[in-house]
């Protein structure tokens, strides 16, 4: 393999990892604060898409259809968490992640009944002819992505480190109990860290329509973003951030290097064998329990 | 002397019925039940969609026109979801719950595989319209019949022929699906590459259904440097494949399948589908200025009027065209209608047209393979048009019969 084929590779591994960041990062987060892990969010990564499509179809300006998409993600969360989810918050673990399978099975019927099962494509806002520098290709939409990534994680980081509702998440996900009684909102919380995650989730949605069009299955992406999030920690953004590039670069690399056969398997097997040595993921940690 | 008359009238008319009813399941004296399936869910969906919307358009005309010799049809349709366990439990609810007289398979070829042993051994007749898998009409089976779609054998004598005569070339890359109907084509395509051209692919690799990403496919094809890739998989996979290849320098054509050869390519790839040749299995599409299928597509877009964009397709087309030809044989059969005089009123059927819009379809005692011929097609400026090109060659496959 030479150097130029090499980069050319991590290119396309970050550049695929870059989405599946972004969906572990849309399922860390209201894992982080309220332990809930949300089986919909792939559902709503192809809600973003459709969102997008639609909005596109309006001829509403690019800025717009991104703005249009992150408000629409983030109320339909806040929705879903108000109606379907706060109900029943008390039920055990099991029962919550059932309801938001329940979520991402009614999202998706929806979308099939309006849209049908065929597949659809977006238009990128950036010339599909690959930016050549180094003698290496680079896909416009692609650094776009990671662009995005990069934005959306640091804001993401600097919001649970400085903002007082961020704080109030950390505080949650660690007792919930506590919280309340030192005078935080507990379903306040909860609420934002739906409509966030769930607005990250539709952000994903946009922009990866470009690169791999849209049709009511995009929400399969749900299994490499919880790999991510699993090598990450679970409770970690930057650990998601890390896992989603991770299992890109992994993919793709072990796809050339092994065979593409091997390729959706290798991942698994790695992340197996790090389980092995780091039961909490690469940046988790054990939860310290009084006994 | 009138009361007892009519008495008489209605024991016999209720006996005859009876009888029908008795004699064959799914016929009874105003009604033909018959069971089709296919994927409406999944990323087939677009496949089985089309061939259930096809084929209950198709329903409607006929019945509309009077029905078949005094009964009217009707379907029960099952979502197979792209899957044989999904196909065969299709199958099995269709005919031992529902009682159908007999299938129609309107979904694709992994599906239509699970439920074959099933059905030949049933007895009942399938017609299949859609999937090319080989067992439907190859060893041969006096209750199976295919329709619109040609067998993956003949696929792969087209496919051959075309890369090496049409490419002028010995350098052909195959990139194809783990699913049925991938595999089968890329096999068959090697296969008649090396039986009639002595040529060997210089790269088979394969991915799986929903890959996002196809980069290590193509850097193992681009090391080859072939002068044509055939991609055989489904519309989806392959507008990323064709962008990624653009991206990675790759000035390759691509050579697609004939599942794809469908406005629903030229829709998802763009810019990237220009200049991907395949061969289509109708020999108009839809979006054709044709009179015919302008006429036919308004007829469709009556009766679904809020479809999707890339709808009708052409599976739309295969089924309902094939929907005909089981509604011609079902006429000729007569009024006493069984699975054993459906069969021969099939094996009848010679050069039957829906018009323009589908290929003729054929059968005889001997085979059962409705449909040998394929248009060459090309994508330019975002459309699909002919390729001036004929097979020279004889195809082998009814020699084996």
């Amino acid at each position: 393999m030479t150097i130029t084929l090499a980069f050319q590779l991590a290119i396309a591994g970050v550049s695929v990892g870059s989405i599946y960041a972004l969906v572990a990062l849309a399922i860390v987060i209201p894992f982080k604060s309220s332990g809930v892990l949300n089986f919909a969010q792939g559902e709503v990564v192809t809600f973003g898409a459709y969102a997008a499509l639609v909005l596109t179809q309006l001829a509403l300006p690019y800025p717009v259809v991104v703005l249009g998409v992150v408000v629409l993600g983030g109320v339909g969360g806040i929705v879903a968490e108000r109606l379907l989810i706060r109900p029943i918050v008390q039920a055990p673990e099991f029962t919550l992640v059932m309801a938001t399978f329940a979520i991402g099975l009614l999202i998706k019927g929806l979308i099939s009944l309006k849209f049908g099962d065929s597949a659809a494509s977006l238009d990128s806002p950036f010339d599909p002819e690959p930016l050549i520098a180094l003698g290496l290709r680079f896909n416009l939409t692609s650094l776009w992505i990671l662009a995005c990534t990069t934005f959306v994680t640091l804001s993401v980081i600097g919001f649970f480190k400085y903002t007082k509702m961020g704080k109030a998440m950390r505080a949650v996900s660690v007792n919930a109990e506590a919280s309340r009684l030192m005078g935080i909102r507990v379903s306040s919380v909860y609420r934002w860290a739906w409509g966030i995650s769930t607005a990250i989730g539709a952000l994903s949605g946009l922009l990866v329509a470009p690169l791999i069009g849209i049709n009511p299955e995009i929400g399969h992406l749900i299994l490499r973003g919880l790999l991510a999030a699993v090598i990450g920690g679970f409770t970690s953004i930057a650990g998601a951030v890390f896992g989603g590039i991770a299992v890109g670069l992994i993919e793709t690399f072990s796809g050339v290097l092994i065979g593409s056969t091997f390729k959706n398997l290798v991942p698994f097997l790695l992340l197996m064998l790090l389980l092995f040595f780091r039961p909490h993921g690469l940046f988790g940690t054990a939860e310290a329990k009084r006994v | 002397m009138k009361t007892i008359f009519r008495a008489v009238c209605a024991f016999v008319l209720t006996v005859a019925g009876l009888t029908v009813s008795a004699q064959q399941q799914g016929v009874t004296a105003d009604n033909i039940l018959i069971g089709a399936f296919g994927p409406i869910t999944g990323p087939a969906a677009y496949i089985g969609l089309a061939g259930r919307d096809g084929m209950n358009l198709a329903i409607k005309e006929i019945n509309a026109a009077g029905g078949i010799n005094g009964r009217k049809l009707s379907a029960a349709f099952e979502d197979d979801a792209h899957s044989p366990t999904r196909g065969l439990a299709a199958a099995k609810k269709l005919i031992e719950q529902d009682k159908v007289f007999m299938l129609m398979s309107v979904g694709g070829s992994n599906a239509t595989a699970g439920t074959i042993d099933y059905v030949r051994d049933s007895k009942l007749i399938m017609y299949v319209s859609i999937a090319s898998v080989p067992q439907v009409t190859w060893p041969f089976a006096k209750n199976m019949f295919r329709g619109g779609t040609t067998e993956s054998a003949r696929y792969g004598e087209l496919y051959a022929e075309f890369l090496s005569t049409h490419f002028k070339t010995k350098k052909i890359g195959i990139m194809s699906g783990r699913e049925e109907y991938p595999r089968n084509e890329g096999d068959a395509t090697v296969t008649k590459l090396k039986d009639w051209f002595g040529i060997a692919p210089v790269a088979r690799v394969e991915f799986n259904i929903g890959d996002k990403d196809f980069t290590p496919q193509l850097v193992q094809v681009q090391k080859v440097s072939p002068d044509v890739i055939a991609f055989l998989g489904n519309p989806a996979e392959a507008a990323i494949a064709m962008r990624q290849a653009k991206e990675l320098g790759m000035k390759q054509p691509f050579f697609v399948g004939s599942n794809m050869v469908d406005p629903a390519l030229v829709l998802a790839a763009r810019t990237s589908a220009e200049g991907v040749t395949g061969f289509s299995l109708i020999p108009l599409l839809p979006g054709s200025k044709n009179p015919e299928m302008v006429k036919w597509q308004e007829s469709w877009k009556k009766e679904y009027p809020s479809a999707p964009a890339g709808r009708p397709n052409n599976f739309d087309v295969m089924a309902y065209a094939d929907m005909y030809v089981v509604a011609d044989a079902m006429k000729r059969a007569g009024k006493d209608l069984t699975t054993d005089s459906m069969i021969t009123s099939l094996e009848a059927t010679k050069d039957f047209s829906v018009g323009a819009i589908a290929t003729k379809r054929t059968f005889s005692t001997k085979h059962h393979i409705g449909n040998l011929s394929l248009v060459p097609m090309i994508v330019q400026n975002g459309a699909w048009e002919p390729v001036s090109w004929s097979s020279s060659r004889q195809s082998d496959i009814l020699s084996r019969y």
